[in-house]
């Protein structure tokens, strides 16, 4: 059979394209490879592009959100322009790319930013995919319900539907503790938040800041007081490998701790979004110092 | 870079379900679809009024908007107007939309396509407009259309990854939620490639060799 033949062929051709282009680890697109080993200093690289290349969260306010003047800020955000100032001497040698939850590791592993500043907890599994620096915030999940709903703790939701945002801290952590509950994934957080609102599911699971925060202005939802999982850290992220710029980050992290930047930055941004009897310490880890 | 093979392994039972459901929401789409283009293209083609001019602005409605904003408008926007519908149905209402308008044009330009000189021949021995429509019209029609529609059948399966997008869980939706989970960005996008290409390589071919069998009758070998 002619056709047979030829798809058989097509495939193998297609199959081997496939996986050459897995081996090449090194491409030469914008941000050099901060891979194992590199020629030439990354700090270098990104002060001879004169630019520090950003991944940050663009609907998660007070995070990372976009200003009435079309402008990416946030407490985040503005970590990011803080960084190259004093990596580059200009707070505007930033360019900012907007990356969703899921599309957060897939950036760094493919050179497309140099830094991830996106509400990334911490958690094993990223570990081994990414480098995290030290932290800058620190974070729970939790699940939002409507007010008049009838589940009054986690495991009521076990024969409902739980709303996430794909690779969230909550989507993962759900999909390892409770895999037998039924999951509705969506891409964007205001998706997910639009999805609770019109009913689609049941709760919707996700870190507490945004929870909070989101609540705050939409009255007629609660947050279940019950965590899941631990209380974890929050950290800026990058590739694999990338030592020499986790160092960097690191050292300017205790640096702005000196000058209690991250205070100045919850006061800015996020101070507003919460109650008024929580603690900016139960918020920020100023420093990089984490003490779980 | 490494090639997590055992990995991929793991995930194949939750592939094979989600092409299941690609399948469900793809075939199903091109049915529907074919059965709003019947309806619409014999208004067209027997010039109802009113109806006709109905017919043309959906088509340009559905043309000119992309799936992904339809499909968004029906899950998320009308729930606001009390009218709740579940994702795949959701899904299967905007790609019916979109598929319904797309074949409408091609079972148009189809009948278009048959050379008035059949149709006066037709007359010209003397036969009825229901005889010149089912001995004539119909059959050249149909096989003047086929390449077009198969394309378009070809088109509608692969839309069907824009459905993830409200959680339907087709390939896409499956591919990104381990990609989310466990990082294996490079094993997932090449696995969803594969099926892409198992799924609709021999489809495609399997509906040329038909389209070629099929027009065999015209045209001769």
């Amino acid at each position: 059979m002619k056709t047979a033949k030829t798809s058989k062929l097509l495939l193998s051709v297609l199959g081997l394209a496939l996986l050459a282009g897995c081996n090449k680890a090194e491409e030469p697109g914008k941000p050099a490879a901060g891979g194992a080993a590199p020629a030439t200093s990354y700090l270098e690289t990104i002060k001879a592009r004169d630019k520090l290349i950003v991944g940050v969260f663009t609907d998660k306010p007070p995070f990372g959100f976009v200003d009435e003047a079309g402008r990416y800020v946030g407490f985040d955000t503005d970590i990011g322009r803080q960084f190259a100032k004093d990596l580059l001497g200009d707070e505007n040698k930033v360019e900012f790319v907007a990356v969703e939850p899921a599309s957060r590791i897939p950036f760094l592993q493919s050179d497309k930013v140099d830094l991830i500043l996106a509400n990334m907890t911490v958690t094993p599994e990223r570990k081994d995919a990414v480098e995290f620096t030290n932290p800058n915030l620190r974070v729970a999940v939790q699940a939002l319900v409507p007010e008049g709903s009838s589940v009054k703790k986690l495991d009521d939701l076990a024969d409902k539907t739980t709303i996430v945002t794909t690779g969230t801290t909550a989507d993962i952590w759900l999909t390892k503790n409770h895999p037998d509950w039924k999951l509705l994934k969506f891409e964007k957080n205001t998706e997910s938040l639009q999805a609770l609102a019109s009913g689609r599911g049941d709760a919707y699971a996700q870190d507490n800041l945004i929870l909070f925060s989101w609540s705050k202005q939409n009255p007629g939802y609660r947050v279940l007081e019950e965590k899941l999982g631990e209380e974890a850290p929050i950290a800026p992220a990058v590739k694999k490998g990338n030592i020499e710029l986790r160092d960097w980050v690191n050292a300017e992290l205790a640096r702005l701790g000196e000058q209690k930047y991250l205070l100045k930055l919850y006061d800015q941004y996020v101070r507003k979004e919460l109650s008024d009897d929580t603690k900016p310490e139960s918020v920020i880890v100023e420093g990089g110092n984490w003490q779980g | 870079m490494s090639f997590d093979f055992a990995f991929i392994l793991s995930t194949l039972p939750a592939f094979l379900k989600a092409v299941g459901v690609t399948l469900q929401v793809g075939l199903i789409a091109i049915g529907t679809s074919l059965l709003v283009a019947l309806v619409n293209a014999a208004i067209l083609v027997y010039r109802t009024p009113y109806l006709q001019r109905l017919v043309k602005l959906y088509v340009e409605l559905a043309r000119n908007t992309p799936l992904l904003i339809q499909l968004f408008f029906v899950y998320f926007a009308l729930p606001e107007l009390g009218l709740k519908i579940s994702g795949f149905a959701a899904a299967l209402i905007t790609m019916t939309f979109l598929g319904g308008a797309y074949l409408t044009e091609v079972l148009r330009a189809g009948v278009e396509a048959v050379p008035v000189a059949q149709l006066e021949s037709g007359r010209s021995i003397g036969l009825s407009e229901g005889q010149l429509l089912r001995h004539v019209i119909l059959p050249q029609a149909g096989i003047l259309s086929l390449p077009a529609l198969f394309a378009n059948f070809i088109f509608l399966l692969k839309e069907t990854t824009v459905v993830s997008a409200v959680a339907v869980p087709e390939i896409l939706y499956t591919t990104k939620s381990y990609i989310a989970l466990y990082y294996k960005t490079y094993e997932m996008l090449a696995v969803l490639t594969l099926i892409c290409v198992l799924l609709f390589l021999p489809l495609s071919l399997l509906l040329s060799r038909l389209e070629r069998r099929l027009q065999h009758g015209q045209f001769g070998s």
